[in-house]
């Protein structure tokens, strides 16, 4: 019986040692307000986030110049009053408003704001939007490049060899000197001005970006630094990335402060993070919600359960296979609590207009009346409804329509098989003749797959060719679409700020995210042009006919359809309104027992 | 025994730093980079400069400062959670991944051994049959069926435990259950197997002979010498029940780190991936000299051949 009984002991050990490691489990309640994030956070740096679903954090604990109203998706006042606009449209002019408060009491001033800015534009701090700023704002893009050039002059030197320290030394001291004329900087403690290259009718919507947050001061302690120039010995400019948490507390860091109506109370890696009214905002006492939690559900059906049995409160992705069939029930009005909104997103395939060969092949595209022939052979209305059936709405535009205020969007082609098979046929290729082998490369996973046969089947049909279809896994496919490494490509696009640019910039010449190698100095002109235009009725007939041109004539990507997005919110919860651009501040939720 | 031990934990190292350099190999032969963002574009330059801050650039010198880190538990930073380092990745999930492992091995060994006892003493009767049966369903069916099942039955229809997530103690058993349900099938068939070929042994029929009672005779001589196999079969299914499954960690949203194997992996997050390669290996070899130690107590034959 011994072995038994030694049984019976090393399972109770097990217990005890469960119970022990169980005492490290969060236990302070449910929120009252719980939403589910499907990924977890990337990252909660401002000047570094690209994902939806840090955004949706980073733009409720803090504030920026302006935030977005979530019924019209327009900007409206946030930690400053609305800007005076110089007559010229080139300067604005913040004040930031009187009761703006850290979340540890300290007056939000100018000079947060320019921390804020400049870490969006520092090589080493900068993400993906630092183009916000280098665009528009007066020296940024001549900072930026100055700086980006020396960091790839330090960083090829041997750090501590005597040339290092001499390029070091020079290029630190004018660090100061050259940012001096950049066009952001404080007038006075709570004057915030900004100087632009030219008008821009959406300044204001970008500043509500993340990218164009305050920061605290407080970070400056964990900067890391070389021989107190503020910048690495690579030239960049680089902080202890632990400033994110609100518990860290290395070298008398108080932990994450925030200017937002709330505050960042606990944040478990990829488990929960738990927000909590900041009170030190404006009329804290009157938000409803005092304390918010984002759930991480890594399966969305997983969270879908969860919603259904009331353990959250809102959800604000649906991606799942059966998300057909969840649409027809929010469109029926089967489920009210269910919503598809349209939103500012487009879903198109790419061309390659650029590479004669692809991976040793002929790539036919080259042709522009191959592209039209393969626009205009596919029954986008068929894949929209058919295939996708969501409740897409098929648009042969780039920018989706409806979504910018003003901007008067031009028709794209039509289904039209007869002529896509003359235009082939005229460009050396009839009934598909000689076109080879069409190589069609998209990333596994989502409805890509169902699409693709669909296009595929239809292009066999219709034209008589043969499209093989290349899954691929997330990151090689980006890899392989950025290298150009395909006939046809998956894309799509969520618009950054309400302008068509966010979606013609794609196509322009030398844009980086022009991965369809598209060229075209007619388009670029037009895109010009609109960039100077001062009037903006003008400037925006001027994209119009720039999307006209690529939707209609040299075509280096082929709409399918204005995405939608499917969530669900408890019916218990007021103030939150699905909206083209998915802005869900939570400072308006209201919820009841 | 003390000696045999320390030289099982030398041997262990070697086999650390085997893993440790093969994965590495695996891991700067993966195309693509980490810095590299998948819409949008940084300068080549800017990029440059980080792989350089990270002794990415060059090869020898992450090798060294990587292990040189490991020593001290410390993995450095992860590339794609930029505000977490690794260490704080595997101490955040690791705990998880040990509770519910340990749980389900628990589970698996107090159901799994007594079925396999009965299985083996009542042969071809019904209770033999019926296990039989659940243990065909245990270890043929996916842990994400099985899973989703119990989900549907328990969180959904009966609603006595959440969906899912973590943090109350009505967040452990399904998944723990899910876990467990191959390792008990397996722990089943192996104490069967192992009873039946010593019910059939001499000594077991000696003692029989002698007239000792039918449960001294199971207990005390058969299963002594049936349990040996599932002993030895415990250490690397503790090991790899606690170091986390991708798909009960789906399925029921536990953070634990089994996600990572297969995340880290997909993101290019070098760091993480080699730091949860560590780990694993770490708890493997840890088991697997618990387990012969354990051994050899059972059976003091053993330690001879350990040798």
């Amino acid at each position: 019986m011994s072995l038994f009984r030694t049984l019976m002991v090393l399972s109770c050990m097990t217990l005890a040692l469960i119970a022990a490691a169980y005492s490290i489990g969060d236990g302070d309640g449910r929120a009252d307000f719980t939403y589910v994030n499907s990924a977890g956070i990337g990252t909660l740096d401002p000047a570094s986030i690209t994902w939806k679903q840090d955004i949706r954090v980073a733009s409720n604990i803090w504030e920026g110049l302006t935030i977005l109203d979530p019924r019209t998706g327009a900007p409206i006042a946030g930690a400053a009053e609305l800007p005076e606009i110089s007559a010229d449209g080139l300067t604005y002019t913040f004040s930031i408003r009187l009761d703006a408060r850290w979340s540890n009491g300290d007056a939000v001033t100018a000079g947060d704001f320019v921390r804020g800015w400049r870490r969006a534009i520092e090589p080493g701090s900068a993400g993906d939007y630092a183009f916000f700023l280098t665009d528009h704002v007066v020296g940024a893009r001549a900072y930026y490049e100055w700086r980006t050039a020396a960091v790839a002059d330090l960083s090829s030197s041997q750090t501590g060899s005597d040339a290092w320290r001499a390029r070091f030394s020079r290029h630190a001291a004018l660090l100061d000197e050259r940012f001096a004329g950049v066009g952001f900087r404080a007038v006075a403690s709570r004057t915030f001005e900004v100087r632009l290259v030219a008008p821009c009718s959406y300044f204001l919507d970008l500043c509500a970006f993340v990218a164009l947050l305050p920061i605290h001061e407080s970070i400056e302690d964990l900067r890391i630094d070389c021989e107190g120039s503020g910048i690495t010995a690579e030239g960049l400019v680089v902080y202890d990335p632990q400033w994110t948490k609100p518990d860290y507390d290395e070298s008398g860091y108080p932990g994450l402060i925030t200017n937002g109506p709330y505050l960042l109370d606990a944040w478990a890696f990829q488990r929960r993070l738990r927000m909590r009214v900041n009170p030190y905002f404006r009329r804290s006492d009157s938000l409803s919600c005092r304390t918010i939690d984002m759930a991480v559900y890594g399966d969305l059906n997983a969270a879908i359960l969860a919603y259904e049995a009331g353990d959250v409160d809102f959800l604000p992705e649906m991606d799942v296979s059966y998300g057909h069939e969840l649409a027809g029930l929010a469109m029926s009005g089967a489920r009210p609590d269910f919503y598809n909104p349209a939103v500012f997103a487009t879903y198109f395939y790419l061309f390659n207009c650029a590479d004669a060969t692809v991976e040793g092949r002929r790539n036919p595209f080259v042709d522009a009346r191959v592209r039209k022939a393969f626009v205009l052979a596919l029954d986008r209305r068929l894949i929209a409804e058919r295939v996708v059936g969501r409740g897409e709405r098929p648009s042969g535009n780039v920018v989706p329509l409806g979504c910018i205020a003003g901007y008067d969007s031009p028709r794209g082609l039509e289904y039209d098989p007869d002529e896509a098979r003359r235009l082939l046929a005229d460009a050396g290729y009839p009934g598909g003749e000689g076109l080879g082998e069409i190589d069609l490369l998209y990333n596994t996973g989502f409805i890509h797959e169902r699409v693709c046969t669909a296009m595929a089947e239809m292009w066999k049909r219709e034209l008589g060719v043969a499209v093989v279809l290349r899954g691929k896994e997330a990151k090689t496919f980006s890899e392989d679409r950025k290298q150009r490494r395909f006939m046809i490509a998956r894309a799509g696009w969520y618009g950054d700020y309400g302008d068509p640019t966010t979606f013609l910039d794609l196509f322009a010449t030398g844009n980086g995210n022009n991965d369809s190698g598209h060229s075209d100095a007619k388009y670029d002109d037009l895109l010009r042009e609109a960039a100077q235009e001062t009037n903006i009725a003008t400037r925006l007939s001027l994209l119009a006919a720039a999307e006209s041109r690529i939707i209609r004539e040299t075509l280096p990507a082929l709409p399918l359809y204005q995405a939608t997005q499917m969530l669900a919110i408890n019916p218990r919860v007021s103030g939150l309104y699905p909206n083209a651009r998915l802005v869900f501040p939570f400072r308006y939720v209201t919820t009841k027992p | 025994m003390i000696r045999t031990i320390v030289r099982r934990l030398l041997v262990g190292f070697a086999t650390l730093f085997c893993v440790y350099a093969f994965t590495f190999l695996m891991v700067i032969v993966i195309p693509g980079n980490p810095f590299a963002s998948a819409d949008r574009n940084m300068p080549p330059e800017v990029v440059r400069a980080l792989e350089a801050r990270y002794d990415m650039d060059d090869n020898g010198a992450y090798f060294v400062q990587f292990l040189a880190g490991a020593t001290h538990l410390d993995f450095g930073p992860s590339f794609q959670y930029k505000d977490w380092t690794c260490s704080q990745i595997i101490a955040q999930s690791l705990p998880v991944s040990l509770t519910l492992g340990l749980l389900a091995m628990l589970i698996a060994v107090l159901v799994g051994v007594p079925v396999g006892v009965y299985s083996a003493v009542w042969r071809d009767g019904w209770f033999d049959l019926s296990a039989l049966g659940f243990v065909l369903i245990g270890i043929s069916l996916p842990t994400f069926v099985t899973g989703t099942m119990l989900l549907t039955v328990f969180a959904v229809h009966l609603k006595t435990v959440p969906i899912g997530g973590w943090g109350t103690v009505m967040h452990l058993p399904l998944p723990a259950l899910a876990l467990s349900l191959p390792f008990m099938a397996y722990i089943a068939r192996l104490t069967r197997v192992g009873m039946l070929d010593a019910l059939g042994s001499d000594f077991v029929r000696t003692a029989v002979a002698k007239g000792l009672p039918k449960r001294v005779v199971i207990f005390k001589h058969v299963f002594k010498v049936a349990f040996l196999p599932v002993l030895s079969y415990l250490g690397p299914a503790a090991a790899q029940a606690m170091t986390g499954s991708f798909v009960v960690e789906k399925v029921f949203s536990v953070p634990g780190i089994g996600q990572h194997f297969v995340d880290s992996a997909l993101n290019l997050d070098r760091g993480l991936i080699m730091s949860t390669v560590l780990v694993y290996a770490a708890i493997v070899i840890v088991f697997n000299i618990a387990v012969d130690t354990l051994y050899s107590f059972v059976d003091p034959r053993i330690q001879g051949s350990a040798r």
